[in-house]
Order: structure tokens, then sequence, then C-alpha cells
């Protein structure tokens, strides 16, 4: 008898607990999403959408929720949500996730005004998306190590001679994938199926998961030239100005004299189509494409603005000083599924 | 006359209610835990006939012999720290006996994913092994990396092994004593007596244990994802979040289902055919007590095992959440996603205790091959990969009660269909201590079912169902891949946080909710092994 007391005293304590605490969670929750702040889908780091959100909010007053993931998978969530959705405004960190969100019709446009802040090449073809802030596909290479002076153009780390020495991300990243749309439109298919098999050779099987970390091993000598978006390297010498490392702009000259030029990418927003704060979403499009906004995307993350009038950071190779493969950044979505076909058709990590 | 008339009453009533309770319910749980697994079979079937055979040429080979290498090497590495901890522990009396436990058992308190990511920030050169290693092998040596198969056998294994110890020590502290006894009078030698007595006897308990790692293995996201070693899960990750379409993970999904039912299988089948009984007066062994030598020897090895499973783990978060309370980054945002993680597992480990209660009661009843079925069915959580149960979830509530959809009630299902499994087994092993004749003498004194459940049934079986209770607290509290798909927007747990920060190289952000994570498991832990020592007493 006093067995089952125990027992049912203890069952009720779960249970008032379990209630206690639901009904605070349940309530606190529904104070911090209550229904007027803006919900932000974020596939970009916290630390750089943190900032310009703190500066909107407090020029604007309007109260924001970040709710973070990948940029492919928070696309996936929102298709599968549809008019259920939360979110009012998309973050991605890569134009080809943009483009498809738009393909699926996920996307409501901007206003022209809004949107002539920035250039035509940076932006979705209805207005649908903005490019935030751009970046370009570099090398990074050691300055220390012998016999790198043939190393002119990305396709040169299926070189034989590179053998176990490039650093390279692994093949579900944002950017490499974006990378290789590029140079798979530029160079053609097959060009670029035999250049994944010699990374896949070169790099022995071991691919990085952090972009920080190829600039790491290539400052430390481990490996000799590594693959990254260029703002990792100036992030890296920020912290170490002494590290044997420099900064190799790629296919900016061939023998045939029609060089490829770098592979560029963009981060960027858009409002959904299902957003009930349509209004509040605009004023967050129209932040981030300010002057005000695009200067914290270049200070922050030492990325290329995607406005004229307002200039990347000091250190960095001004733009119009190389040159940037002729690839529409659309392009970089349409032709997503086909670069991760010809990717694992060749079995990278 | 009247009591021919009350014995009828009796009978129809208990017919009655094994329609409504034992046939009725328990057939309703499992439809429940099938959702994720008819999820992937109808999307697999929707895989064109050149999607299978590319999937079939260029992935699965790689696949399974990443997998079933991985899943081979971690079970040996459980294998060598599991057994031999237990062992020693219940053979030798030693100082420090009682700690020695806890620091095997506390290593359950840190996710895989925790594991990697401590560990390959302290190989970096300039973590502490890195700088240990530099100062023994000199400034030009390479430090070793977790990037390769040996690397996630070390983590799994280190973050696996205490689920053998725990049940081979639990067998061990019941086997009797007379076999080894009569061993030694029969002249084998101390080696001998482990190798050729105490092992076979260990056997069901070390393949119980051994199976439940293999499982862990087969369906860990977190570890495999931060090492980037390519096992099915998380190629099924990678292909959900590379492209628009599902199918190609629901296939890579199927064939992980087929490989862990495969081995579920085989388990039980070598483990049915390993029976021991015993002479019915057993002794619990007492332990010798350990000689100076040997209390050395058990401690260097037991202390070079909780050092890297333990110790070295807890430092660093010690240390990196230290730094983020002197730079003032513990704010109410911090304790709000320790509120969100606590809300989450004590609802979700209540909700999963009673869910699994009718499953376990009806195979504990019946022990037919329905019974078995079912049992089986109910146990998709434990073998198909969170991404995917969080996917089947999601693509259900849509397509069929699409009202619940973003809100909570989202998440509680699918970590109760995730961990339902965990619940049942513990359920069902305390159940077969009831005999049918204890629950007919209740009702033929005239209890209700209602009454009959609530005092003979459940006080028997509260232990299994405390345990349970614990278990799946603790893998939900540590639980991710699901969460961060099925979280209502802004909901972030613990785990989320430390999956973001880590993504983002955060130590300092990542270190207190790891910190937190193994805070919040030690009562409850406590609880469970109390609740082991008094049975063992």
């Amino acid at each position: 008898m006093s067995n089952i007391t125990v027992l049912f005293s203890r069952l009720f304590k779960i249970f008032t607990v379990t209630i206690l605490v639901a009904s605070t969670v349940v309530y606190s929750g529904s104070v911090m999403s209550a229904g007027d702040s803006l919900v932000i889908y974020s596939g970009r780091s916290d630390k750089f959408v943190k900032p310009v959100v703190a500066a909107f909010t407090k020029a604007s007053g309007i109260k924001v929720v970040i709710h973070t993931g990948s940029s492919t998978s928070l696309l996936n969530k929102l298709k599968l949500e549809k008019a259920r959705t939360d979110a009012d405004i998309f973050i991605s960190n890569d134009a080809g996730n943009l483009q498809r969100g738009n393909t699926a019709g996920l996307f409501a446009p901007v206003t022209n005004k809004i949107a002539a802040a920035i250039k035509p090449q940076f932006r979705g073809k209805e207005n649908n998306w903005l490019g935030l802030s751009a970046r370009a596909r570099v090398l990074v290479v050691n300055t220390k190590a012998k016999d790198t002076d043939f190393i002119q153009s990305v396709f040169d780390l299926a070189d034989p001679r590179l053998e176990g020495k490039i650093a390279i991300t692994h093949s579900s990243n944002e950017s490499y994938i974006a990378g290789v749309t590029v140079y798979m439109l530029s160079a053609g298919k097959e060009r670029t199926r035999a250049w994944l098999k010699g990374l896949k050779q070169n790099s022995k099987g071991r691919v990085y998961n952090k972009h920080r970390k190829i600039v790491k091993a290539v400052a430390r000598g481990k490996k000799v030239v590594g693959l990254v978006n260029h703002y990792y390297i100036y992030r890296y010498l920020n912290k170490n100005p002494n590290a044997p490392i420099r900064i190799l702009m790629p296919d900016q000259e061939s023998e045939d004299g029609k060089p490829m030029g770098i592979a560029w990418n963009v981060a960027g927003a858009a409002i959904t189509k299902h957003s009930k704060h349509k209004d509040l979403a605009m004023k967050f499009m129209a932040y981030v494409s300010s002057a005000e906004g695009q200067k914290i995307f270049a200070e922050v993350n030492r990325e290329y603005p995607t406005r004229d009038d307002v200039p990347a950071a000091s250190m960095l190779p001004p733009v119009g000083s190389f040159k940037v493969a002729p690839v529409s950044m659309y392009k970089l979505g349409e032709e997503r599924n086909a670069t991760i076909d010809l990717i694992e058709s060749v079995g990278m990590p | 006359m009247s009591l021919a008339v009350h014995y009828k009453n009796f009978t129809e009533s208990s017919f009655a209610q094994r329609i409504t309770l034992r046939s009725g319910l328990a057939p309703a749980v499992v439809v429940l835990a099938a959702i994720p697994l008819i999820f992937v079979i109808y999307s697999s079937g929707q895989l064109s006939t050149g999607g299978w055979l590319s999937l079939w040429t260029q992935r699965l080979p790689e696949l399974l012999w990443n997998t079933l290498t991985l899943s081979v090497l971690v079970a040996i590495g459980c294998f060598i720290l599991g057994v031999s901890a237990a062992y020693w522990i219940s053979r030798r009396d030693f100082v420090g006996r009682k700690l020695s436990i806890w620091l095997m058992v506390l290593p359950l308190t840190i996710p895989t994913y925790v594991f990697a990511y401590i560990y390959t920030s302290l190989l970096e050169d300039e973590g502490w092994l890195g700088q240990l290693w530099h100062f023994i092998f000199g400034a030009q040596s390479v430090v070793p990396e977790l990037y390769n198969v040996l690397g996630v056998t070390f983590v799994l294994s280190l973050a696996g092994f205490s689920y053998v110890f725990l049940l081979v020590r639990g067998a061990l502290s019941v086997s009797q004593r007379e076999f080894e006894e009569v061993a030694r009078l029969h002249g084998l030698n101390s080696f001998q007596v482990f190798w050729r007595v105490s092992l076979p006897l260990m056997r069901p308990a070390i393949a119980a244990g051994l199976a439940l790692v293999v499982l862990h293995t087969l369906s860990d996201f977190g570890a495999v994802s931060m090492l980037r070693y390519q096992t099915f899960t998380l190629s099924i990750y990678m292909q959900m979040n590379g492209r628009d379409s599902y199918e190609a993970a629901a296939g890579l999904s199927l064939v992980l289902v087929f490989l862990s039912l495969t081995f579920l299988i085989l388990e039980r089948f070598f483990r049915n055919r390993q029976r021991y009984y015993g002479s019915g007066k057993t002794r619990h062994i007492q332990p010798k007590k350990a000689t100076r030598l040997e209390t050395i020897a058990i401690w260097f090895w037991l202390g070079l095992i909780s050092i890297f499973s333990f110790i070295l783990p807890l430092a660093w978060m010690l240390s990196w959440s230290w730094q983020a309370l002197v730079d003032g980054l513990i704010t109410s945002v911090f304790w709000g996603y320790v509120g969100n993680s606590l809300f989450i597992s004590i609802a979700a480990a209540t909700l999963t205790v009673i869910i699994g209660l009718p499953v376990a009661l009806y195979h504990a009843r019946k022990r037919s091959v329905l019974s078995q079925f079912y049992l089986h069915v109910s146990s998709v959580g434990f073998v198909l990969p969170g991404p995917v149960i969080a996917l089947g979830i999601l693509a259900f509530v849509l397509a069929v009660v699409p009202v619940i959809y973003g809100g909570f009630i989202v998440l509680l299902l699918a970590m109760t269909i995730r961990f339902l499994p965990l619940a049942i087994q513990a359920e069902e092993s305390a159940a077969q201590q009831l005999t049918p004749s204890i629950e007919q003498a209740g009702r033929s004194l005239g209890a209700t079912a209602w009454q009959n459940l609530r005092r003979v049934t459940l006080p028997i079986i509260r232990g299994g169902m405390m345990s349970a209770w614990v278990l799946v607290f603790i893998d939900t509290l540590k639980e991710l891949p699901a969460t961060f798909l099925l979280r209502p927007t802004g909901f972030d747990t613990l785990p989320v946080r430390i999956w973001i920060e880590a993504s983002e190289e955060m130590l300092e952000l990542a270190a207190p909710s790891a910190l937190f994570l193994v805070i919040g498991t030690l009562p409850i832990l406590w609880f469970l092994m109390r609740e082991q020592t008094d049975k063992n007493r």
C-alpha cells in the first residue's frame, strides 16, 4: 500500500513539475516569438548576422528572432512549410540557394527603389532577392614553399606535383559547390571532372571541415596551397600578421590570353512570399542594402559590399583590379544539382 | 449461481479489456512509431531505377565499407575499455572503488559531437594535447589528426564504452561464483579462469552492450559530421541538405534500416542460444581485497581511461566556461536555452514512458510472433538516423495534421518516436517479472482493470519505468539532428547552441552549454546508479 502511495506521489510530482515547466516555457516562448517581431531564417554564421541585426533593431525599434541553420536545409524547410512558415526573411550564405528559392516561388520582390541600390549582377532577376556581400574564391599559398611558381589557376591544384600538398574543403560546402559550378560552366564538364579527379588524388581523401583550418594548415606549412574564400586569409593575417601566406588571385592570365577569371559568389537575403510582416521585412531589406548596413558587412567580415558607393576594406584587392568569371549569380542555383552530380560521380568526400 | 455470474462477468470484462488495452493500444503506438519508416519506404519508392543504380554503384560500396569498419572498430574499442573496467571493479575491492564506478559512467553525460569537438580543439597545434605532443616529440613533429577512421573510433569508443561497462558489471555482480571456484579447484590460473569461465558467462551482457554501441554508431550523426567521416548517416544528411529532393536520402536510409535490422536479428539469435542457468542458491560475489600492486595497476588503467573519457573534456569545459563567465557571456539568453532543454527533456521522457507501456506489457504477456513484431517495428527510432526521423515526421505532420505544425508538439513527437525503443526495452525487461498469476489474483479479488494496473502492475514495474524515464531524459537532453530540424522558431536547446557555436569556432560559447549538459544529467545519473546498486544488494 505504502509503495503505491510513494509511486503516486512521485508520479504526481513529475506531472506537476512537467506542467509547471511546460506552462512557464510555453508562456515565455509565446512572449519571445510574439506576433510583432521579424523572424529571420539565417543560413549564415550568427557572428556575421547578429551585428547588422542589432544595428537594425537599434535604428528601427523592430524586434528580430533569428533562427539559425544551414542555408540549404532552411530553404528546404521553407519549401515544405509553404504558407505555414514563420519566416519573414531568408538569409543565405550563397547565391545558389537564393536562386533556387526564387525558382520555387518562395520569395516576394523588394521595391525597385531598394533594389536599385544594389548592382544588377548581384540581385535576382525580378528583384526577388538581393546580394548583400560578395566574396572571391581564391588560393592561399605558403610563401616559404618551393616550386609554387607554376600555380596560376585553380586547375593547377590537380597537378601531380602537388600530390599531398593541397588543402580543400568538403563537397557539401556551399562555397565549394558554387565554385565548381563556375569552373564547370567556364571550362566545360569534362575538364572539370578530370580536375576533380586530380583533386581527389592530391588531397588523398583528407578534406577540411572549416576554411579557417585550410588557411591555418597552409600557414603552418602542413600544406602548400589551399582553396578558400578571400576573407579567411585576411582574418588569419589579422590575428597572425607575420604568417608566411599570401593571397593568389587565380586564373588572371593564361596562354591563350583568355583567362577564366575568379569565381564570385554573394551572400544575400530575400523576403518570403508568405511573410506576415511584409512591411517590417521591407524595412529590413532597405536597411541591409543601405550604405549604413553595407558598411557593417564590409567591416565585420571584410567582404565586398554590393553597393558602388561603399568601399571594400582597404587591404583587399579593389574591385576591377582582377578579372571575374562572367557567370551570372542565378546560374549558381540553376546548375547546382548538375554540379553535385558531377562531384558525386567522382566520389569526392 | 451468483459465483458463476461473477465469474462470467469477470471473463467478459477481461476480454473487453484485452480488446481495448492490449490489442488496441499497442498497435496504435506501433503505428505511431512506424511513421518515419513509412516515409522512408514511400520516398525511396519514388526513386527511379537510374537513381538506385547510381546509388548502388557510386555511393554504396564505399559507405558500406566505411560504416562496417567503423562499427567493428568501435565495438572492439568499447569491448576492451568496458569489459576490463567492469571485470576489475566487480572482482577486486580497492581504494576508491565507488569513485571508479562513477568515473566509468560519467562519459555518458557527454554527447559524441562534444567529444569530437573537444578533441579536435585539444589536438590543434596550440591545444593542450598539441602542445604536449610538440613538447615530447619536438616542434617539427606532426600532431595526429582525428579526421580518419581511427579518430572517429577513438571518439565513439570513449563516448560509448560506458554502456558495455554498465551491462557487464550488472551481469558480473549476479553471476554465480561456483563456476569460478570449480575452475580454480581444477587448477586453472586466474587468466584461464577469466578467459574460459568468466568471459563466456559475461557473453550475453557483452553482446547486449556491444549491440547498443553498434546501433549508436550506425545512427551517430554528431561525431561523424564533425570529423567528416563518410558513414551512411552523414551521407544521408548530405543528400538531404545538398539537393531539393529527398529520394536519394530515403534510398540510403532504407539500406541502413536493412543493415541495422539484420544486425539486430543476428544479435538476438546469438543471444538466445546462450542461456546459462545456475542453481537456485546464488551467492553474490564478494570482491577480493586487492593487493597493493593490483591497486596500482587497476588505478593506472582506470585512471587512463577516465582521463581521456571524462577528466580532460571536463577540464576543457570548465576552463572555457570560466572564460565565458569572466567575459560576461553567460546571460539570461543562456538560461533560456537551459530552460528549453530541460523542458523538452522532461516532457519527452514522461510522454515516452507512458506511450511505451502498452507495447512493453503486451509483449511481456503474450510473447507471440505478433508482439515480437511490434517490438521490432517500434525500435525504428533506434535504427533510423535522427535527421531522417525528423524529416519523416515533418512530412507526416504537414500532410496529415498541418494544424500542429511549428508547434512544440511536433518536436515532442519526434523525441518520443526516436527514444521509444529505450523506454520499451527497459519497461519490457521489468515486466518480465510479472507472472500472469499475480495479475489474475488481483482480478479474481475483484479489482477493476484500472485498479489492477494501478495497484498491481505498475508498482511491480516501477523500477523499469524509472530507468526508462532516465534513459529517455538523458538522450533527449543530448539530441541534436531532429531538434535542429523540428524546433519551433527561435526555440534553441543546448545541443543546438553547441552546434552553432562550434561551427563558428566560438569555444567560450560552446563550453558552458556542454558543461551544463553534464551538470544537468548528473542528478539523474545518480538516481539510475542508486537503483542499480539497490537491485544488486
